[in-house]
């Protein structure tokens, strides 16, 4: 353990790949976190250590299903990190001109006629939310928002293409074209200065998206600071569940040499435990507007520090509105280690939907086609 | 003892001399090409053993609309960016020529800069000029009268960043070297053709373009070559799908984002049968013409 890097999580599984293919296990990182493709990827290559003693005598101090996407076979392969929600951030001031109530966002039927409402009432000045132009459409809007709201599926249990004729698929990716074709999308690119421009203008009014976005707006917004406000996902009505949770965990490298795990270990244990020193630590990273995540530890989730208002949100509480998201989630899609590719080819039809040159069912025919080809079958880890 | 033997042992200083590099060569380039060729026959992730599968990668390839764009898209790019830079390239280096120019000395750092400049950070802020919304190429389209394009949001147009970015920063390289080329034609020639009454197209017909030949094909294996094997642009440029992807970034995101190392590496062989192709033709049409 010589030094820290920071990559990307994409980009830590390419080096431990690169360095297992050379033989050079020392110059694996130690520790590296990671989503659930990561870990199914690198434990399908014996790459990460099994937690499983350790985690199962500490796992009632940390709130629910904390590592259920890092569970394969049984085995807890990774220790939790962070668990956030789908949340929907709204423009309370827009909402407020245009004499539209929030709450009926509460469902998916609600968002949409709330997008119709604002683009009646501003004479299409104002977007119900965003479209982005390359592959976080998919991204956010797909796979972490309305797909698994909708419990769609890319593969069946035995790893079969059956996104073509899924109803899932059709109720979310038929609920984003029906966004799209009425005009209710701004099209940008997603994390770009002109987006951040057309937020301040009052041009964008919601952000359904994971809790991480609230980073974002803090560190590029400035004209719309305290206007937001933040709510539970939207739900279809006919499904019921909320948001589905994105996790991130801290996973220890299988590379021959355990010499630092316990110290490692402990490093995670007081990082998620020590209340008084996790709460100074978000405390300061709010005030650099860095980003930071609610704790998957309960006893620092019961501190007063996690209700306490948030400036940026006009008063309410944005740590409580995180932890609230968390009710009634909707299970995540199924991961497998094809689904890195899967992601492209998906992508890549909805990018051309985006660009007009596809309906949204050619487009889904089209994915089930390519990833037939492509991919054929994939290989479930379960 | 052999014959190879022998002239290995007559010139082993030579040999000797040469080693460091050849060792290199061998290591890093034939070996590694040599084991490409290997892995495109193999479906293998980079963390499982590589799995025997013969031709298969090569026949999805066929298959595969991604390639097909792949190939489309670099194809135009190697045509429209050769066109464009060798024309900027050989007017620039025209201008900066004449005697008539003043402030040569600056001309010429000027033209230079483009190439200096780091092509991601280019593409970054050529992503910037062409934003649909509040790009400057848009502004000035709509202060004209014009409706704004979506440059990187239509696969129709999503090449037109890439291939402009390609020419901005490779026109000053080439530009340099045909200004070399220019430069070592002889006054004299010229001098001769003005005394004839020959018009300025004819001397740059007759004098300039012939003498420049040797030069030219340089510049256009070069051009071919970075064509064939563009990748910043593109990457940071990327429009809908594979629209203006290219057959490089297409073998980079297939090995390294899908870890599909055994289809990258059937993808670099074409990629390599592709560049070998065009440069024979080129060395065969030249030949053919006594140009070489």
């Amino acid at each position: 353990m010589k030094t820290v890097q920071i990559e990307t999580m994409h980009a830590g599984v390419q080096k431990i790949a690169m360095d297992h293919l050379a033989g050079a296990y020392k110059d694996m990182p130690d520790v590296i976190m990671l989503d659930t493709v990561g870990i199914v990827n690198l434990v399908d290559a014996g790459l990460l250590l099994d937690m499983t003693e350790y985690w199962e005598p500490i796992a009632h101090e940390f709130v629910e299903g904390a590592v259920a996407d890092a569970t394969i076979n049984g085995r807890v392969w990774a220790l939790p990190d962070a668990v956030r929600p789908q949340l929907l951030f709204y423009n309370a001031e827009i909402f407020e001109k245009y004499d539209i109530d929030p709450a009926m966002m509460s469902t998916f039927d609600g968002y949409l006629e709330a997008g119709r409402l604002l683009k009646e009432r501003s004479n299409g000045e104002v977007y119900l939310s965003y479209i982005d132009t390359g592959t976080y459409t998919w991204r956010y809007w797909g796979r972490r928002g309305l797909m698994p709201q909708a419990h769609a599926r890319i593969w069946d249990d035995d790893g079969n293409v059956v996104i073509g004729s899924d109803h899932g698929t059709k109720l979310a990716l038929g609920f984003l074209e029906k966004l799209y074709n009425e005009g209710l999308l701004y099209r940008t690119t997603m994390f770009s200065p002109p987006m951040y421009e057309a937020i301040d203008e009052g041009k964008i009014a919601t952000f359904y998206i994971g809790a991480f976005w609230d980073e974002f707006m803090r560190k590029n917004l400035t004209k719309t600071v305290g206007q937001w406000r933040v709510m539970n996902a939207p739900v279809f009505e006919e499904i019921g569940t909320g948001g589905a949770p994105v996790s991130t965990f801290f996973c220890f490298v299988n590379k021959g040499d355990t010499a630092y795990l316990d110290l490692m270990v402990d490093m995670w244990y007081d990082f998620q435990t020590n209340t008084e020193e996790r709460n100074a630590w978000v405390a300061e990273m709010e005030r650099v507007n860095g980003p930071y995540s609610n704790p998957v530890a309960l006893k620092v989730l019961e501190h007063p520090f996690w209700q306490e208002p948030s400036e940026f949100y006009g008063g309410q509480s944005f740590r409580k509105a995180e932890a609230d998201g968390l009710a009634n989630p909707s299970p995540n899609l199924m991961v497998t280690p094809q689904d890195n590719e899967a992601d492209g080819i998906i992508s890549a039809e909805i990018e051309k939907w985006v660009a007009g040159e596809q309906t949204m069912d050619q487009a889904i025919a089209n994915m089930q086609r390519e990833l037939e080809l492509r991919i054929g079958r994939a290989y479930v880890i379960k | 003892m052999k014959p190879m033997w022998k002239a290995l042992k007559r010139h082993r200083y030579a040999y000797l001399f040469i080693s460091p590099y050849l060792i290199l060569f061998l290591v890093f380039q034939l070996v590694p090409t040599v084991s490409t060729i290997y892995y495109s026959f193999t479906e293998w992730n980079g963390l499982r053993p590589p799995r025997w599968i013969g031709w298969r990668n090569y026949q999805l390839m066929f298959r595969d609309y991604m390639f097909r764009d792949a190939v489309r898209n670099t194809f135009l790019y190697w045509i429209v960016g050769t066109i464009g830079i060798m024309t900027l390239a050989m007017g620039i280096a025209l201008a900066l020529n004449t005697k008539k120019l003043r402030l040569k000395h600056f001309f010429k750092t000027a033209t230079f800069l483009p190439y200096v400049c780091a092509s991601v950070a280019m593409g970054l802020i050529f992503r910037m000029l062409f934003e649909e919304h509040v790009g400057l190429v848009n502004e000035i389209i709509a202060l004209f009268g014009g409706e704004r394009v979506p440059w990187l949001a239509s696969s129709k147009y999503a090449w037109f960043p890439v291939v402009t970015l390609f020419i901005w920063r490779l026109t000053p390289w080439f530009t340099m070297i045909i200004l070399s080329g220019l430069l070592n034609i002889s006054e004299e020639y010229y001098e001769a053709a003005l005394v004839d009454g020959a018009s300025t197209w004819q001397r740059f017909v007759h004098i300039t373009l012939p003498l420049l030949g040797n030069i030219l094909f340089f510049c256009f294996i070069t051009i071919t070559v970075d064509a064939w094997r563009i990748f910043n642009e593109s990457y940071v440029l990327s429009g809908p799908g594979t629209s203006n992807t290219s057959l490089f970034e297409l073998m980079y995101r297939s090995a390294f984002t899908n870890f599909r190392l055994g289809y990258g590496s059937a993808l670099g062989v074409v990629l390599v049968v592709i560049l070998l192709a065009l440069s024979l033709i080129q060395f065969v049409v030249r030949r053919r013409t006594g140009e070489i």
